[in-house]
């Protein structure tokens, strides 16, 4: 086992059709936790199915056949949790299953923690509530309704719907444009069949990753993986991660109105440089001096001087090649608010980085990086980004590859910025000046 | 130097604590392994500690609204600039927040902890506050209320206190509004400072792979050394029993009405060990009432009242308690009735025993998962400290509790006549 920092690093323990199974072995915490992950690409055909599986699934499994039988379990095992659920890393789409309880060494009756967290996992996943070889349907349509409720609440958060909002039209007509959730219009041609037949689909063919992380034992690994292997697979589907370079392009304006105190202002970029690209550690660092933090330019101009915002910040989506810029602010100072943050990145590809802000950023980037061995959860996103990305780093080669970047790197990482979309949420009737 | 040094068996953790001349108690919670160190510096006054006699003072001064957490952004300002710069040329994550009854000023780092350690100490001891700056912040600060405005879980909760309380200054908004922050200057800020950074009523945590004593160390030569002062008299209104009003509305652009509703406890003035039970028993008592693992929960949920956005919790401080329930749902007032029966039936009939065992066992669990993250042990710490306990009492609670007490609590916390509900509806 590795020392210091580093302590936690993924090792993969068995790869068979497709299933790659990795431990991240590390005794500083009180809980294990157990890591299921389906990808797909992200398509319209599919979001909606693959967004509506883990719903209907979480709802029973053979030996938890409701969800209240599934609650009382987990209360049992000393307050054990289990979520599902589904994101978008690039254009995959990727659905997620996990379970976390206290180590065996935490019990007090030495209950088998492991062994009864990997079974209620196993047989949610595995295992679900059929009725007549089909999923429930009255789960089904309990779960379409409130997955609608779910897709149209994404405007109830004005901060993360004017983010991903922004990104959508900046991907218009390509994949990543799909909300994760996917469509109420194509909910309703959803049948239990379909939804089972997709569901067998994803268990056949869907490239899974496993993480185990805690105190995890070789028995326990080997259990897990024998479990795997009595999985039916076959013609497992290939998965791109949808990177995209585009350099010719105007900024585009598009203004939402809502019924809003304060405006939104997001700023979506290609940023042309790939994710396994030398390049990376450079647009990573360039990211952190733009609007990584308080140390950044965002946060000092446009919040610290002009005083024109509680948060301005800029961040990277970096399957897909794109970053964004978001602030909240007073309606009337769009313009402004405009003038300051387009300045900022100007200001970088002309080799305007002071040494604080390098050193900052490094320091920043070294901070956060080392900060995620502390959280199992982390931990895993860390790993499965690797493994999306093409990119084999751990957290000290991450760390190493942002110190070494120039000044002259990272403007150049500025100049193969570009801005494609000015996303602006406001308020109906307001004058958009 | 006398350091304390109390070792919890069943957590796995051991406490060292210290007192400083001045009155100022430092906690230290080693973490092994863990890469974030994390350190606050805290001060038993919040949102709600707007009017009080000052020590040595006999008239009553009542602040503008909103002003602790005002001094908490000004704090940050120093003679020779930001001191968030500092923090971040040391690449540490400074940070402070203002609840209703406590300011937190903190940093998480991963290297040169001393340094930053040092920063936090000196900066919180230091306000150079300018009436510019005053002047310059109600920009910032402005825009941090009218985000909050467009934040409908924000709204919606902070609109149940405004029912529920008719009088207790927790029915304000923490930051306070446009209005009352206009009449905020310099010197109110100062006077504010001088009454509740006296380091007697704060504390010193920090959590992480650290050694004790130097923390100690530190603490020593860093504090000012001061007389320790009687604690400042703070007024809060007479509170009735009852809610204020049984409903409020507001529309805001949602998709789904949104909806809050809860119970104004009748337990003020309490301190230590029994806030702590009283919270465990209303907590217990809201998961076997509508919890994931609940009759009811099942009911609503298949009848598509609640999804899983539903959530209950309690809060219970020494200067007012309460519990709130609540998530998105088609129709709020049927969730109320619901619950109401529910409750009811729960009151004559009785409680399920070995529900609430089980439910008690995952509340230990729950504990002792805090411990996986040192942000959530301070957070924890600091919470429990200003109850007056320690966070690891909760341990003993969990082991003392009574199904007969929880039983009382049923019938002592959830009274009709102290329900409010609070809903934000479409436009």
């Amino acid at each position: 086992m590795e020392t210091g920092f580093n302590a936690g690093k993924a090792v993969r323990v068995s790869s068979f059709d497709l299933i790659d199974i990795y431990r991240v072995y590390t005794d500083k915490f009180k809980t294990n936790s157990i890591h299921f992950f389906f990808q797909d690409n992200l398509t319209r055909e599919n979001v909606t199915k693959n967004a509506l599986l883990p719903a209907v699934m979480r709802r029973g499994s053979r030996t938890y056949p409701t969800l209240r039988d599934i609650s009382m379990e987990l209360e049992s095992l000393y307050g054990a949790s289990f979520d599902c659920g589904v994101t978008k890393k690039g254009e995959r789409h990727i659905i997620h299953f996990y379970t976390e309880f206290l180590s065996r060494q935490y019990v007090p009756d030495g209950t088998d923690t492991f062994a009864a967290g990997l079974d209620l996992l196993f047989d949610i996943v595995t295992r679900p509530a059929l009725v007549n070889g089909r999923f429930n349907e009255e789960y089904l349509a309990q779960e379409k309704e409130n997955l609608r409720i779910r897709i149209e609440s994404r405007v109830n958060d004005k901060m993360q719907y004017s983010v991903d909002r922004c990104l959508e039209e900046v991907c218009r007509n390509e994949p990543y444009e799909i909300y994760d959730y996917g469509f109420v219009e194509d909910l309703a041609g959803i049948s239990a069949d379909e939804l089972t037949q997709h569901y067998q689909n994803m268990l056949e063919t869907f490239p899974m990753q496993v993480y185990l992380v805690g105190s995890i034992t070789d028995k326990e690994t080997d259990r897990l993986s024998e479990m795997l292997s009595g999985l039916a697979r076959k013609n497992i589907i290939s998965l791109g991660n949808g990177f995209t370079i585009k350099k010719e392009t105007e900024p585009r304006h598009v203004t939402e109105t809502m019924n809003v105190t304060q405006g939104k202002l997001c700023l979506g970029y290609r940023t042309n440089t790939a994710p396994d690209s030398e390049d990376f550690p450079a647009l990573m660092v360039c990211n952190g001096i733009l609007g990584g933090g308080i140390h950044s330019k965002l946060f000092r101009n446009v919040r610290e001087k002009a005083r024109l915002a509680y948060y301005a910040y800029s961040r990277l989506e970096k399957f897909k090649g794109l970053m964004v810029v978001s602030s909240g602010i007073d309606i009337g100072n769009k313009q402004k608010a405009l003038g300051i943050i387009e300045q900022q990145l100007d200001d970088m590809t002309k080799g305007n980085i002071t040494d604080y802000e390098l050193e900052a950023t490094v320091k920043s980037i070294e901070t956060g990086v080392k900060s995620m061995t502390d959280s199992q959860i982390n931990i895993v996103d860390f790993y499965l980004s690797q493994t999306i990305s093409g990119t084999n780093d751990d957290f000290s080669t991450v760390i190493e590859k942002a110190k070494k970047v120039t000044k002259d790197e990272i403007t150049a990482a500025a100049r193969r910025i570009v801005l494609d979309t000015i996303y602006f949420l406001t308020a109906a009737g307001s004058p958009d000046r | 130097m006398t350091i304390n040094r109390i070792q919890y068996e069943k957590a796995g953790e051991t406490l060292y604590s210290y007192e400083h001349s001045s009155g100022l108690k430092t906690f230290v919670i080693p973490r092994r392994g863990y890469s974030k160190k994390f350190a606050a510096f805290a001060t038993n006054y919040g949102s709600i500690d707007n009017e009080f006699i000052i020590p040595g003072e006999e008239n009553v001064t009542r602040v503008p609204d909103g002003i602790a957490h005002f001094l908490e952004h000004k704090l940050f300002e120093q003679k020779d600039g930001n001191v968030m710069e500092k923090f971040s040329a040391l690449g540490s994550n400074p940070n402070a927040y203002t609840s209703f009854n406590k300011t937190v000023y903190l940093f998480s780092c991963t290297d040169r902890f001393d340094e930053n350690f040092s920063l936090l100490l000196d900066y919180v001891q230091n306000p150079y506050i300018t009436q510019e700056s005053v002047e310059n912040e109600k920009g910032i600060i402005g825009q941090e209320i009218m985000m909050y405005q467009d934040n409908p879980e924000w709204k919606v909760f902070i609109n149940l206190l405004r029912a529920l309380y008719e009088k207790h200054p927790v029915r304000l908004d923490i930051a306070g509004t446009i209005d009352s922050i206009s009449r905020i200057d310099r010197d109110t800020l100062y006077k504010c400072y001088n009454t509740f950074y006296h380091p007697s009523n704060m504390i010193v945590l920090a959590v992480g792979d650290i050694e004790p004593e130097s923390i100690f160390e530190r603490v020593e030569s860093s504090i000012l050394h001061r007389e320790p002062r009687p604690p400042v008299s703070r007024i809060y209104p007479e509170e009735a029993a009852s809610a204020c009003s049984d409903y409020i509305e507001e529309k805001l652009a949602v998709s789904i009405p949104i909806f809050q509703m809860g119970y104004k406890g009748s337990f003020y003035g309490e301190k230590g060990i029994e806030l702590l039970k009283y919270e465990t028993a209303v907590k217990l008592l809201l998961e076997l009432l509508i919890g994931r693992s609940s009759e009811l929960f099942e009911h609503l949920y298949n009848e598509g009242l609640i999804n899983s956005s539903f959530g209950a919790d309690a809060y219970v401080e020494k200067q007012c308690a309460f519990s709130v329930l609540g998530g998105e749902s088609p129709d709020p007032a049927k969730v109320r009735d619901r619950f109401c029966q529910a409750l009811e039936s729960a009151k004559k009939s009785g409680l399920d025993r070995s529900g609430c065992e089980r439910l008690l066992r995952s509340l230990r669990g729950r504990f002792m998962r805090q411990f996986n993250s040192v942000e959530r042990i301070a957070n924890s710490f600091i919470s429990a400290y200003f109850k007056g306990v320690s966070m690891f009492d909760y341990l003993d609670v969990y082991d003392k509790i009574t199904f007969e007490y929880v039983n009382e609590v049923l019938h002592d916390h959830f009274d009709h006549a102290s329900l409010a509900m609070s809903v934000i509806r479409p436009v």
